[in-house]
């Protein structure tokens, strides 16, 4: 069994990531790289300083790094944040929520290599809308809390659930959207999941709209009982 | 019967490099390569040997001389493709290629079509007398051992190039 860190934006392929890596592995800490430019390659996702609570949720610890999201300074940004986690938490290896992304994928395992890291990407090439039933039969409480593609807009603030995924799959067909999202068409925030110990409730969100994007803002949340 | 051996240490890695092996061919049989017998090798029709983590390097202690006798079409993955070079007498450079980089065929060849890219993820470079069908960076990436149904492919085919892996079955080598 190894110690690991996960790679963890709070939506759901890291969270579903996660769930796979404990199953035979002790999940050290959680690292979380906040970037400031919205059109971050690597980073970007609405509702990122929600992975405090949930990592409280989870009782697992956070590694928490800001990056100002420049193309060359985020890859040294991440390196310093699983760094420090090796350093304060002792991982052996990275656990990443990449389905498709070569591009992110290959960052992460060239970071890792570096630093004498194990890497693993158990979504990897996972059919998009299978993971997405995965989601829904798990019990997963997932909300989609960003759009940016034409037909997904209108899924803003919805949970996935199995008409969700029958929506997805169906834009999927019809207007060549990513279903996962792993495009960036949507993005999500995870509520509950099975190895939450306390789930996150909503106390005050906003949306915001403009054209085909959107975000809902999660203003105010707090841990709840399950 | 298609053969699926697994490389991977660790159950983990399984469903990076080896899962989306069976998604492509959903009717093979996965095996542990510390567990395939002489009985799984006598049943396959052909054998695809998997990919692994960066990190893991346990599979280069296993026993993988079946390998000279066996009869079935072998196709090796990256890891793979190190057990088939080391097997067949080749050295393994120590070199990290890790990312989506160009392919080049060779020579004309219906395993390896022209102007593709594939995504890499190695530190041990198989070099040695193979016949090359295809290579990136000037080092061969797609190699067959000379005489035998025999090939390795450096890079992860069951990425960017499923259709490799849907050739190699369907025996268009």
């Amino acid at each position: 069994m190894m110690k690991l860190g996960i790679l963890f934006s709070g939506g759901k392929d890291s969270t579903l990531a996660l769930h796979r890596a404990a199953e035979s592995h002790e999940i050290a800490c959680l690292i979380t790289v906040v970037s400031e430019n919205p059109a971050s390659f690597m980073f970007h996702t609405p509702n990122i300083d929600l992975t405090g609570l949930q990592a409280e949720a989870l009782g697992v610890p956070l590694v928490r790094v800001t990056t100002k999201g420049e193309k060359e300074t985020e890859l040294a940004d991440l390196q310093r944040a699983i760094t420090a986690a090796k350093e304060t938490y002792g991982i052996e290896g990275v656990v990443t929520g990449a389905v498709r992304s070569t591009y992110q994928a290959a960052r992460v395992q060239r970071i890792c290599h570096v630093l004498g890291l194990w890497c693993f990407n158990p979504l990897w090439l996972k059919d998009q809308v299978v993971l997405l039933r995965e989601v829904v039969s798990e019990g997963y409480d997932v909300i989609i809390s960003g759009v940016a593609a034409e037909g997904v807009s209108s899924l803003l603030g919805e949970k996935i659930v199995p008409k969700t995924v029958d929506v997805l799959e169906r834009l999927a067909e019809t207007a060549r959207i990513n279903p996962a999202g792993e495009g960036g068409e949507f993005e999500s925030t995870v509520l509950d999941a099975p190895l939450f110990k306390k789930r996150i409730g909503l106390v005050r969100v906003k949306k915001e709209e403009e054209a085909h994007a959107g975000v809902l803002r999660i203003e105010e949340a707090r841990l709840v009982e399950k | 019967m298609m053969l699926v051996i697994s490389t991977c240490a660790e159950e983990l890695s399984e469903r990076e490099f080896v899962q989306p092996l069976s998604a492509i061919i959903p009717k093979s049989r996965i095996v542990h390569w510390s567990k395939v017998t002489q009985k799984d090798i006598a049943a396959a029709s052909a054998i695809i040997i998997s990919g692994t983590a960066l990190a893991d390097f346990a599979y280069l202690e296993g026993d993988w001389s079946w390998l000279k006798d066996c009869a079935a079409a072998v196709l090796g993955i990256c890891a793979g493709a190190q057990v088939i070079a080391k097997v067949f007498g080749a050295e393994l450079d120590k070199k990290t290629v890790i990312g989506v980089r160009p392919i080049q065929a060779v020579r004309e060849n219906e395993l390896v079509l022209e102007g593709a890219s594939g995504y890499f993820l190695y530190t041990l470079e198989p070099k040695g007398n193979f016949d090359v069908l295809a290579r990136s960076d000037g080092a061969p990436c797609v190699f067959r051992i000379p005489g035998k149904d025999v090939f390795g492919c450096t890079f992860h085919p069951e990425v960017l190039n499923p259709d490799i892996i849907r050739r190699f079955l369907a025996k268009k080598f």
